[in-house]
């Protein structure tokens, strides 16, 4: 049926002239919001201030999250009209329409009873004159701030067809200094650079922060005493301590899902090696024996497999193990090096850093090595982390600058989008998000 | 004259001593016990430039990802090596490092495999394992400031810091009297 394998041939050609020119106006013209003051029925006096000031920092917050995003304008809020709480849920469209918006944000906070919030929020497509996603949330007072992250989360998802990830933080490595004499801190901040502290002040180099499954404490390589050494320090507190006796070189830490043990690399004697060790530092598990270096190793999802880089071969590849070390496999057969390797939360992807060609670059690929897929073109790519299981974030240096910093790219492809630091940044960790 | 210069001499060696940095404050009243006063003390940078000097240098490069020390390094080290036989009492930092375009923990991994070469070359040359301690810097302190092709050679490398010996603390025995360099 020559006649009907043409056709199809043809309705594919004209799907995808039709799908390419929508995408490139998509770009350049991007979705309008406005986001007037959230109001409130009564306004009262609650642990986090009145719920009518409550109600226009969660407006500014969900507009803060959406242009962060780099995806979003926003209309100036002093030019919008107000609305009452029960406009909310029945916005007068002839009031917004001729805004210039292409969508309203709309809401109410409301004091209950026990002390704490109602919190709704409304998104409309002011074309259609419909709304298109809504959420609730009941919270303690001083949490209006994460269901406000929660709204733009959702609102970002509807329109941009990608998870957001307002409600999550980031920890970082911020970079001042020079080259040749760098200083670095950990930081932690809002996925949208809000709230924005410093765990150490700089006074030694500091790598590879991440962040415990409960997001209290942070695990991360200092050169405190002379040489690299895995330290575990809370977040809030001032508990810092090593993991390991002192003058012992261990870097590449990262967190068992349950919390309770850290994968890292000790190097002995010109010989690098992974280890699992409990929490207090105690009964240290070596998992690899070969002469080469192993290093950079990552849980899967359930804690039972472990994926790790080695210079076994003679060049960095990617390699899969049991938890217990056994059954080491070789994943990855690029003419390439194969570095840094992070299993998804979702289990069935492997993201990586790609060495060859004059480029580091971001990369996925199947558990078992298939599917290979570069996410990223840059001169300096790496150090890549999973945010959720459909986006990447990773650090880019500059190669004219030579700065770095740190941008989220989504595995279906696309443009890399940069976060926004107060300095230069490096090693972005993430703590899990809404999903 | 010669008492006035004497005098000038220990004015000098006594700043000296304040200069260095304590690892632990003495108690009051304990510093005639404590540091030796008679000890000559020299300054850390003073023993290093004798290092270099007397070495040709205190750093050893490599090749881009390799570990081998190439003929010239062993040459480097085996003098490395003399000058620290002939002061046991002074320990040296082997930290090592690698460039930039490696990946953050591969260039650690590699920093500590290159340091390790140099130690235990140095150790089989004599030198005592207490001197010598490994440190890796992985790709965090470059030596040139570019991160491009040309900066591989520079930054490939593994550089002998000498270190602040342990001061003689309260009640201890005192510190070897050895042949320090002239210290003017």
């Amino acid at each position: 049926m020559p006649d009907s394998k043409t056709k199809t041939l043809l309705a594919l050609a004209t799907a995808t002239l039709t799908v390419l020119p929508t995408a490139a106006v998509a770009q350049d013209t991007l979705p309008v919001i406005a986001i007037p003051p959230v109001p409130t029925p009564r306004n009262v006096e609650t642990d986090a201030g009145q719920t009518g000031v409550i109600g226009i920092q969660i407006a500014d917050q969900i507009e803060s999250d959406l242009r962060s995003s780099g995806d979003f304008m926003v209309i100036q809020r002093n030019t919008l009209k107000q609305y009452s709480p029960t406009e909310a849920g029945a916005p007068l469209y002839p009031n917004w329409t001729g805004t210039g918006a292409s969508n309203l944000v709309t809401g109410y906070v409301q004091a209950r009873e026990d002390g704490r919030l109602t919190i709704a929020c409304y998104l409309y497509d002011l074309k259609q004159r419909r709304e298109i996603a809504r959420k609730g949330y009941v919270v303690d007072a001083k949490e209006w701030r994460r269901a406000a992250h929660r709204c733009a989360d959702a609102f970002y998802e509807r329109i941009t067809g990608t998870a957001g990830f307002f409600d999550s933080t980031v920890a970082y490595v911020a970079e001042t200094g020079t080259r040749t004499s760098p200083v670095k801190r950990l930081a932690i901040m809002n996925w949208d650079a809000t709230d924005h502290r410093y765990l150490t002040q700089g006074e030694s180099t500091v790598l590879s922060p991440r962040l415990s499954p409960d997001g209290e404490h942070i695990a991360y390589v200092s050169f405190s005493g002379g040489a690299p050494h895995v330290r575990i320090r809370s977040i809030d507190g001032d508990d810092d301590r090593a993991l390991l006796p002192p003058s012992t070189i261990s870097f590449a830490p990262r967190w068992s899902p349950d919390g309770r043990r850290i994968l890292l690399s000790m190097a002995i004697d010109g010989n690098t090696d992974i280890y699992s060790v409990g929490l207090d530092g105690n009964y240290p598990q070596r998992l690899t024996s070969t002469p080469g270096v192993d290093t950079a190793a990552s849980f899967s999802p359930d804690g039972s497999r472990i994926v790790f880089e080695s210079d076994r071969s003679g060049r960095q590849q990617i390699y899969v193990m049991n938890s217990n070390g056994s059954g080491q496999q070789r994943i990855s057969f690029g003419a390439a090096g194969y570095a840094s390797p992070v299993w998804s939360p979702s289990g069935d992807r492997i993201a990586f850093t790609r060495s060859g060609g004059g480029k580091l670059q971001i990369g996925v690929m199947r558990t078992d090595g298939g599917e290979e897929k570069l996410l990223t073109d840059g001169w300096q790519d790496e150090v890549p982390v999973w945010a959720g299981g459909r986006t990447v974030l990773f650090q880019r240096t500059d190669p004219q600058s030579l700065h770095a910093a740190i941008y989220s790219v989504p595995i279906t492809g696309g443009q890399p989008k940069r976060l926004t630091t107060p300095q230069p940044g490096s090693d972005p960790a993430w703590s899990g998000g809404s999903e | 004259m010669r008492f006035a210069a004497m005098l000038f001499a220990l004015a000098v060696s006594a700043s000296a001593a304040i200069a260095q940095p304590f690892p632990q404050p003495l108690p009051p009243g304990a510093y005639p016990q404590g540091v030796l006063p008679t000890a000559p003390v020299v300054p850390l940078s003073v023993l290093q430039a004798d290092l270099k000097t007397q070495s040709g240098t205190d750093t050893v490069r490599f090749q881009r990802e390799s570990y081998v020390l190439d003929p010239t390094s062993q040459q480097v080290l085996a003098r490395q090596a003399q000058w620290l036989l002939a002061r046991p009492w002074i320990r040296a930092n082997i930290e090592g490092h690698a460039d930039g375009r490696l990946t953050r923990d591969y260039a650690l991994a590699l920093g500590e495999r290159r340091a390790a070469a140099v130690r235990n070359f140095l150790l089989a040359q004599g030198v005592s394992p207490g001197q010598l301690n490994v440190v890796s810097w992985g790709r965090e302190r470059p030596a040139s400031a570019a991160l491009h092709d040309a900066s591989w050679l520079q930054n490939s490398r593994v550089v002998t810091v000498l270190k602040q010996a342990p001061q003689q603390q309260f009640g201890s025995e005192p510190l070897p009297q050895t042949d320090l360099p002239n210290y003017r």
